[in-house]
């Protein structure tokens, strides 16, 4: 009996130590203090949490690359010369106080804000050229660099920029390259990023940071516009929507944006007034490979492209793939959020509305018979990326669906986008669905369209047999940035748009929307809410 | 005993070696690389060539796998992430210990809640005690951990606000995780239990012990139960190990930051080393958990003990 008792007790005491090495060590993101109610740190100050759905892996802006974390890196901590906000139509002067431009359109000299670095510092010009000479050697930004030809101190707080050739599209590179403080990271060496600091003039700091669980940002009292209302924020990873939801309604998340679209109703419910759906910067596309040699290659025939975006249903796509939320479009890029895109609702190029019937005689106009429809014609695979039951598969399948319709079959693939990018930029694909997101200015399409981007094309224009004059494509491109007349250069990309569209190549056919929630406490204007950049600055408590 | 022991760890070696091997070969085989990912599709080819170059991503298979072994041997280095730039061991450890102490805990309760059940259900079979485990145990072992879990934070989290529903600040905070995971291994181990005794119950050297006016208590306690456990133990090791590897969809679910979490995001990444690193440490935990369950084995069956001890002699 008393070996029995022993046993058992051992086995009560491991138990116990087990369950008391849990209590052991936050790596979580609550804390002492949360509640239904909210959460308060040491001091007794209101903690903003935020749902984050995956790890951040750095510190260093030039290092982040998931989207979700561009806004708080990219806004929050650090700052541009410009900003960016949807909400008022796109970019703003933020650290550069005033831009003269010189009249060949190659110098942009520039004056910097009394700003300081949240470490003290004062901002200087030297910040400036070693943040954009730093930035230069890293190839992930030669799209919005290689046009700098040098970057030079002029005085303390003021700098200058020259040009290889004129290019208006600057603004994006000015919004995009962020400014350190040279002293912080140059000290920190290979370790900046790894862990918190202090070497961005954002309105937040980074106060703790652990890839595992999250990171802690805290108001930075010296901001150079004035401190913070929110002092303290916790962004928490909760990967599982499902998780996030239940979170959210326990009032254990405050503010939640990129919501999952599938429980949007009882996100409604759970948040009163306080949710917005936002129309966002982020198009689902259906590209068509002309150069695909499936079916006798019949993806060639322009008729035949043309059937396919014809069949198109967009509202069921949305439907299905957005919960209804989306926007569908016609669209490359949103008129509303970039001034220089062309606008649909203004004509001058082809959109091709919903009309299965016009599809079908199209294909009869290729050659096709009444029974080939009947029987059907493949048209290869549609091909996609992202999870097997993700929007962009939901889309694929509608789509599918959409063409047998009109008497076209094809197959639907859907695997991880570390195996389906690089078949897409490889050309190796009959029908596929892509996204593009975040831009500001039409400039961004050169990525698509203009040889010089060659490895990154969804569609190779520039080959002896293309479908579109590509010369004419990339002379519009460079002339759009000739000039910064935003009239002269949205007429250019009316053109060079038109020219792609009439090659039903690439279909842009629907805008994600991004659907956020707040708590009750939480004061959020929702006309200021911006769907891809939201600025904590602008929040406070009740 | 110290032999089998011996013998047991060195086996450790190959394993390890073996299972570092066929990570290696099947990251080299599996599309993408890590350049692409970091840098992402706006940037040129020979960018992303050069970047993955700088890595040492595009050495060939032997040779990074030899580096590997070499500075993990030598440096008890693991590498850098590709992508957070911290050392890897930095980066799997704190996770691991999360995950190590989910899954004991798991082990635990599904053994202190399974063992018992079982083998009340074969003692008083074709009793209530036997029908209703039996079924509820039926249907919990059809739940995956992931329904259960959802379940759970939808009652205890959401309706009746005992619990929060992520995080790991506090011992409440590992209640429903620890359920989540526990459950569905308790029934099994409750419905292995009760085959495992009802085996045992029947054996000749059963009857014989009730023949010979043994006490029906000595007889299920010391006769058929130590015989019964032999399986049963293996049971429990082995979902400690699968719940090691396995505990990622609570881990997901509960937003802990466990190692399969881990491993799982950065797959989608190709950051090699974390992926390599995490995998070893498990295979070797999955190891050492399989020895233990060895030493077990041979403590409980005599067999074994008296083997090793003739060997010894």
């Amino acid at each position: 009996m008393k070996k029995k008792c022993l046993t058992l007790l051992a086995a009560v005491l491991a138990l116990a130590m087990l369950l008391a090495g849990c209590g052991s060590g936050n790596t979580g993101g609550t804390q002492d203090g949360t509640s239904s109610t909210g959460a308060t740190n040491a001091d007794g100050e209101r903690v903003l949490r935020i749902r984050k759905t995956a790890s951040l892996i750095s510190t260093d802006w030039e290092l982040v690359t998931d989207t979700a974390d561009l806004p708080i890196i990219w806004v929050q901590v650090f700052q541009g010369l410009y900003g960016i906000n949807e909400a008022e139509g796109g970019y703003y002067k933020e650290l550069a106080k005033e831009v003269d431009i010189s009249d060949d359109g190659l110098v942009y000299t520039i004056t910097l804000q009394d700003a300081t670095f949240q470490n003290g510092d004062p901002l200087k010009a030297s910040d400036v050229v070693f943040s954009y000479n730093r930035a230069m050697q890293n190839a992930r930004f030669n799209y919005v660099t290689n046009m700098i030809d040098k970057v030079e101190e002029v005085d303390e707080k003021t700098v200058r920029f020259t040009l290889k050739y004129p290019y208006s599209a600057i603004d994006h590179t000015f919004f995009t390259i962020k400014i350190s403080s040279e002293r912080e990271v140059t000290e920190a060496g290979d370790s900046f990023g790894t862990g918190p600091h202090t070497a961005g003039t954002g309105p937040y700091y980074i106060s703790e940071y652990d890839p595992a669980s999250g990171l802690t940002l805290k108001a930075y009292d010296g901001y150079w516009e004035g401190e913070p209302a929110i002092k303290e924020v916790q962004y928490i990873i909760i990967s599982e929507d499902s998780a996030a939801v239940i979170a959210f309604e326990n009032g254990e998340i405050d503010f939640m944006t990129d919501a999952p679209t599938a429980e949007w109703d009882a996100l409604v419910a759970a948040s009163g007034e306080n949710n917005a759906v936002l129309k966002g910067n982020n198009i689902r596309m259906l590209c068509i490979n002309y150069q695909s040699d499936v079916n006798n290659g019949i993806l060639g025939n322009p008729l035949v492209r043309q059937a396919i975006c014809y069949a198109v249903d967009k509202e069921s796509v949305n439907a299905v793939a957005a919960g209804g939320l989306g926007t569908p479009t016609a669209e490359y890029m949103p008129s509303d959020y970039v001034p220089t895109a062309p606008a649909a609702a203004e004509g001058g190029y082809e959109t091709f509305e919903y009309n299965p019937e016009k599809a079908r005689e199209l294909l009869l106009e290729a050659g096709f018979t009444e029974a080939d429809l009947e029987a059907g014609i493949s048209v290869g695979t549609l091909t996609t990326y992202g999870a097997a039951t993700g929007e962009k598969a939901k889309a694929a399948q509608v789509i599918q669906s959409n063409l047998k319709d009109v008497g076209l079959i094809c197959e639907v693939e859907v695997a991880d986008a570390s195996i389906i990018t690089p078949r897409l930029k490889a050309q190796d694909y009959d029908l596929g669905i892509y996204g593009d997101s975040g831009n500001f200015d039409f400039n961004n399409i050169r990525q698509q369209v203009h040889s010089e981007s060659e490895g990154t094309q969804v569609i190779k224009y520039r080959d002896e047999n293309s479908c579109v004059d590509w010369e004419r494509v990339e002379e519009l491109c460079d002339l759009g940035v000739g000039t910064t007349d935003v009239e002269q250069r949205k007429q250019y990309y009316t053109e060079l748009w038109s020219i792609i569209a009439e090659s039903a190549t690439i279909f842009p056919y629907l805008h994600m929307p991004v659907c956020v929630v707040w708590s009750d406490d939480l004061n959020i204007d929702k006309a200021q809410l911006c769907p891809t950049y939201y600025h904590l600055y602008d929040f406070s408590w009740q | 005993m110290y032999k089998y022991v011996l013998k047991r760890v060195a086996f450790l070696i190959p394993t390890i070696l073996g299972v570092t091997f066929i990570i290696f070969a099947v990251m080299n085989i599996t599309p993408g690389n890590p350049g692409l990912a970091i840098l992402g599709p706006t940037v040129p080819q020979e960018d992303i060539d050069a970047y993955n170059h700088a890595l040492g991503y595009d050495l060939p298979l032997l040779q990074k796998y030899v580096n590997y072994v070499r500075d993990m041997v030598v440096d008890q280095d693991f590498g850098i992430s590709y992508f957070t730039k911290q050392p890897v061991f930095d980066e799997i450890w704190p996770r691991f210990q999360l995950t190590i102490k989910l899954s004991l805990l798991g082990v635990l309760l599904a053994a202190l809640i399974g063992v018992p059940l079982g083998i009340l259900a074969a003692v008083k079979q074709y009793s209530l005690l036997d029908t209703i485990p039996s079924i509820l145990s039926f249907f919990i072992a059809a739940i995956p951990g992931f329904v259960l879990g959802t379940l759970m934070l939808y009652v205890f989290s959401l309706k009746l606000g005992w619990l929060p529903s992520y995080g790991t600040g506090s011992f409440s905070h590992y209640i429903m995780p620890v359920l989540a995971i526990a459950i569905p291994p308790a029934a099994q181990n409750m419905r292995f239990t009760k085959s495992s005794m009802l085996e045992a119950i029947r054996q000749d050297y059963v009857r014989t012990a009730r023949a010979k006016g043994a006490p029906e208590r000595t007889v299920i306690w010391k006769h058929a139960l130590r015989n019964a456990l032999l399986p049963v133990v293996t049971q429990v090791g082995m979902s400690l190990g699968l719940l090691i590897c396995g505990s990622v969809v609570v881990e997901k679910l509960f937003s802990l930051p466990g190692i399969g979490s881990l491993i799982i995001d950065r797959i989608n990444f190709k950051d090699e080393p974390v992926i390599i690193g995490g995998t070893i440490l498990i295979s070797i935990c999955f190891t050492i958990v399989m020895l233990l369950v060895d030493i077990i084995y041979a403590f409980i069956d005599p067999r074994i003990r008296a083997k090793y001890s003739k060997s010894k002699g």
